[in-house]
């Protein structure tokens, strides 16, 4: 394991476009961040929004960038044939998944700790948001953990489905079509079943600070359902590539 | 077997209504160079996958050093190999292609080196492997089967997109490897190619061995590899172009 | 450039996953959007529960309920009145802390009693002479408004501008019918009258009802700097127009004046109109528009399976351009047509014709169709004209055309696939997304005018009234920009992107 770690790590900072990538996600979620506290102006009729929420509106973009390099860390092996390589270097191909979602894991909590405190930091002065706060922290801790999941996720269904392009439409429909669903339907029972299913919206459920307890479903057990999801993408993920020909 | 060996005994393999493999079964021994040949779709890539791991087999088994190739812990220390030149992540240089693979198996960047030096690659060793020409990248991937230093080659049609002097270079590598007491296993389209440079030949059609003889044998009994190969695959060959020799008989 | 068309079809339906994926995209179009719907409550307890708006005269649906101190008057004469300001309660603002940052626009429960002093903007007060006290009738009336002025307006849809007064001063208003014409004047001391209107009501009958009303719409709240759906919460408002000198002239066959709800359901009750008096009323005689203050859905909403749709598209548009790089396929294309922007424009071509022409039949399956199971399931679907049918349905097809070509130019210029899909998906998408859901109104309106996603303004059904105050924002179905200027938006941005592509075929070596 020690040395599929090793050999991971190696293939992903070699990878050009990696680091970039990683910026990318720091800098569209700071940037969404930043413009979504910007125009929200607190000056007339006081706040009623969840200014944490707010704040962190950037991650709805970052996931985005945050699939763009899940999908790449596999995807990219399946559209070469390097896939062949990696699993003739390391047969168990389980090892193989795991380091490299443990790899994601690291970089992707990196960057995306970066994005989230950057958002709290410009919301700190553009808001009246007590960033310290414990509920606030948890909405920053539970960003992170967001954005980790839906890399994961991307991760699993990537795996699972060997086509990059595929797999990309794959995982940007199940985080969107939720919530868009939900838009349109006009009952507001199954509104609220879908925000309680969907990985997108129960998972950005871990940035609310306000209105606890109207929420369709609690912070973290919103979490939980991403994680669900995420868990199940890496578990068909690592079914098929033990058990299918490589 | 000892450990300098690769044993492929019943193998079955079937793809949909296509059975790839219909009881592959030989063995490469150590300190010679075995040549693997045959029609397109006789199951010779397939026989390399299922040694490899990659693809699982029906029935049968493969056995590198004794052992399943998938419980080996550190396999291209075992087995080097050589499938397809082209897969590679082209934004990646050279170097840091085999750099991934040597941490895979514990190894350092100093090996790294060697083998680019060993495959004449010293000098691109920091370009994207994108850029390189076929035979380029089957330089680079000989020396990432070399990675390991391992006992046993396997290498599938590692002349493809060769020059001349590349072809004499792979020519005389593998043989100085079989010198060295190692098992390498040479799949080839090239007949003349192997007539120099194999010492035994497995010839397979259809998903099955069709002779599993020693050059010298099959030299004797048909003047010629190509001949032999001709003759003994004449009815096993899947695909063959309408108005040759062969169809029209 | 026929040869390169067809090669690009051959290549385009030979493989199956790209045939099925497309398939599927129409499939998920029909079926999220008749799935999706949910159920409603419309006819579904008993006789009273059928969700039915009035109809007025030009067979559009109408808001028609006011408060009516009214008396017949038959063949011609006049009514005039002087009303002395307006007040109103408006719902309780929403304070820190309150309902917020739920999924869905927030209407508050209860009469505006409970509320807070303020008028509605269009809350409104005056004269009106009308068929009868049925909703959706024929009408004009004469009125002071909560804040834009003096208005003449009649049968819903039509209304015309008077003197811009403050609701606060007290106003003259005349309402005289001579046949069918009705003339609408004001005046600010009951001698010096100013003509605001005139306007011919064809179906009123010789005996019609007039008197004083009043009535005040929905009224909502955007906190917060204006956020999408999580800051507006609304609810009923209420007007009180205080009225004396009421006068009238001409043949009165009833002997007493009646106070009537209209749209209320409860008969009249007579009243005692002394010297002075007050009339007041909740609700709003003007077109129905949906959003937040409307009820039911719109047919838009039917068509929610165009986002499935759309990925789908997305991700073979994207497969077509970046599987030739992966297998070095572009090398043979190239060689057989060996002008590269040729290559590009047909698979263009095929692409968004295809991509149209699966859209449409889809769309046009979810629209009549869908509309009826909707409402079949009990929901309450707002009707549009048959062009605003049409509109939807070309413009679905439209959309998903453009969004294929966009898909498939950045998957030239990007040539990774997966980065390309989820570029095509993010500029298409997520501005809608983040514009329905998070966003402020501002932003929100902002990014549906800048981003590809402006082309959802062709599936816009919602129709705009100046005259009825229902946030014409992005949640309430209303698209900054017109339906065509949206598609030309998408348009342009994919020209560019197309441009590019072409651009980076030429110059780069395949």
């Amino acid at each position: 394991m020690r040395r599929a770690l090793h050999a991971e790590w190696t293939k992903l900072r070699t990878t050009p476009g990696t680091g970039l990538l990683l910026l990318t996600v720091v800098a569209a979620t700071v940037g969404i961040g930043v413009l979504a506290s910007a125009v929200t102006d607190c000056r007339a009729g006081g706040c009623t929004v969840d200014l944490a929420k707010v704040s962190l509106t950037g991650v709805q973009l970052g996931q985005a960038v945050v699939a763009v390099l899940a999908v790449q860390v596999i995807g990219a092996e399946y559209s070469t044939g390097m896939i062949h390589l990696s699993l003739t270097a390391v047969p168990r191909r389980l090892t193989v998944l795991a380091a490299k979602a443990l790899v994601l894991t690291a970089v992707v909590t990196t960057a995306a700790a970066a994005g989230v405190a950057g958002s709290l930091l410009a919301a700190d002065r553009l808001l009246p948001l007590a960033v310290t706060d414990a509920a606030v922290l948890r909405a920053a801790a539970g960003s992170v953990l967001y954005l980790v999941l839906v890399g994961l996720l991307a991760l699993g269904v990537t795996t699972a489905v060997r086509n990059p392009g595929a797999a990309a439409g794959l995982v940007l429909g199940l985080l969107y079509l939720f919530p868009l669903i939900g838009l349109a339907t006009t009952d507001p029972d199954f509104r609220r079943h879908l925000d309680q299913i969907g990985p997108m919206a129960a998972g950005l459920a871990v940035q609310a600070t306000t209105g606890l307890d109207s929420v369709a479903v609690s912070p973290w057990r919103g979490l939980a359902v991403l994680g669900a999801w995420a868990a199940a993408a890496l578990l068909a993920g690592g079914l098929l590539i033990r058990l299918r020909d490589a | 077997m000892n450990e300098t060996s690769i044993v492929v005994s019943g193998l079955r393999k079937r793809f949909g209504p296509t059975l790839a493999l219909d009881g592959m079964s030989f063995t490469v021994g150590p300190g010679q160079v075995t040549g693997f040949a045959g029609p397109n779709g006789a199951g010779k890539s397939t026989t390399m996958r299922i040694v490899l791991g990659l693809d699982a087999p029906d029935e049968g088994s493969a056995l590198v050093g004794g052992r399943p190739y998938r419980s080996l812990p550190c396999p291209l220390r075992v087995v080097g190999s050589l499938l397809d030149a082209g897969a590679l992540q082209p934004g990646r240089t050279a170097r840091n292609h085999l750099l991934w693979l040597a941490h895979s198996q514990g190894l350092t960047a100093a090996r790294v080196d060697q083998v680019l030096e060993q495959a004449g690659l010293t000098g691109v060793a920091r370009r994207r492997a994108g850029g390189f020409s076929l035979g380029m990248r089957q330089r680079l991937g000989i020396a990432a089967a070399m990675l390991g230093d391992p006992p046993v080659l396997m290498l599938d049609e590692p002349f493809n997109g060769m020059d001349p002097e590349g072809i004499v270079w792979i020519r005389g590598f593998l043989r100085a490897l079989a010198a060295e007491g190692r098992a390498v296993l040479l799949s080839t389209h090239l007949m003349s190619e192997l007539q120099d440079t194999a010492d035994h030949v497995v010839l397979v059609g259809r998903g099955r061995v069709l002779a599993d003889r020693t050059m010298p044998e099959l030299l004797a009994r048909h003047g010629s590899l190509e001949r032999a190969y001709l003759e003994l695959t004449r009815d096993a060959v899947e695909f063959r172009a309408a108005g040759s020799p062969e169809a029209s008989r | 450039m026929r040869a390169a068309l067809h090669a690009e079809w051959t290549k385009l339906r030979t493989v199956r996953g790209w045939v099925v994926a497309l398939a599927v995209a129409a499939v998920a179009v029909v079926g999220l959007g008749l799935l999706a719907g949910g159920q409603g409550s419309c006819g579904r307890n008993g006789p009273q529960s059928e969700c039915v708006l009035p109809v007025g005269p030009g067979g559009q649906e109408v808001t028609d309920s006011f408060t009516f101190v009214h008396r017949s008057l038959t063949g011609d004469g006049s009514i005039t009145v002087r009303l002395n300001g307006l007040t109103g309660v408006l719902p309780r603002k929403p304070g820190p802390g309150g309902p917020a940052d739920s999924t869905g626009p927030q209407v508050a429960e209860g009469d505006p009693g409970d509320g807070e002093p303020g008028l509605a903007p269009w809350a409104k007060g005056g004269l009106i002479v009308k068929d009868g006290t049925r909703p959706g009738s024929t009408y004009a009336a004469i009125m002071l408004t909560g804040a834009h002025g003096v208005r003449m307006q009649h049968d819903y849809v039509h209304d015309r501008a008077g003197p811009p007064v403050p609701a606060t001063t007290a106003r003259w208003l005349r309402l005289t019918r001579a046949g069918q014409t009705i003339t609408g004047q004001e005046s600010p001391d009951g001698t010096a009258w100013t003509t605001v209107g005139t306007v011919r009501l064809p179906g009123l009958p010789a005996t019609a009802q007039v008197g004083a009303f009043a009535t005040s719409p929905q009224y909502t709240w955007v906190a917060g700097g204006g956020r999408g759906v999580g800051g507006v919460t609304g609810g009923p408002s209420q007007a009180t127009a205080t009225f004396d000198s009421l006068g009238l002239q001409g043949t009165a066959p009833d002997p007493a004046w009646m106070r009537t709800l209209v749209g209320g359901g409860a008969p009249g009750q007579p009243e005692e109109v002394g010297a002075g008096f007050r009339v007041a009323g909740s609700g709003d005689i003007a077109p129905a528009v949906a959003g937040i203050s409307g009820i039911g859905t719109t047919i838009s909403q039917t068509l929610i399976g165009t986002f499935a749709g759309l990925i789908l598209v997305v991700v073979v548009a994207t497969m077509t351009m970046t599987a030739e790089y992966r297998r070095g396929m572009i090398r043979t294309t190239v060689a057989a047509v060996p002008r590269r922007g040729r290559v590009l424009l047909a698979k263009a071509v095929v692409l968004g014709g295809t991509a149209f022409g699966l859209g449409v039949p889809a769309a046009a399956v979810v629209i009549f169709v869908g509309q009826r199971m909707l409402r079949d399931r009990g929901v309450y679907v707002h009707p549009a004209s048959t062009a605003t049918e049409v509109r939807l349905v070309v413009g679905t097809g439209l959309l998903l055309a453009g969004a294929a070509v966009l898909a498939l130019a950045l998957g030239t210029v990007l040539r990774r696939g997966f980065t390309a899909v989820v570029a095509g998906i993010v500029v298409v998408v997520l501005p809608y997304l983040l514009a329905m859901s998070v966003l402020p109104a501002e932003p929100a309106q902002w990014l549906l005018r800048v981003t590809p996603a402006a082309a959802f303004a062709l599936q816009q059904s919602a129709v705009s009234h100046p005259q009825v105050d229902h946030f014409p924002i992005p949640v309430n179905g209303y698209f900054p920009l017109s339906p065509w200027a949206g598609l030309a938006v998408l348009a342009g941005w994919t020209a560019l992107t197309l441009g590019l592509a072409v651009l980076s075929l030429r110059r780069r070596d395949v």
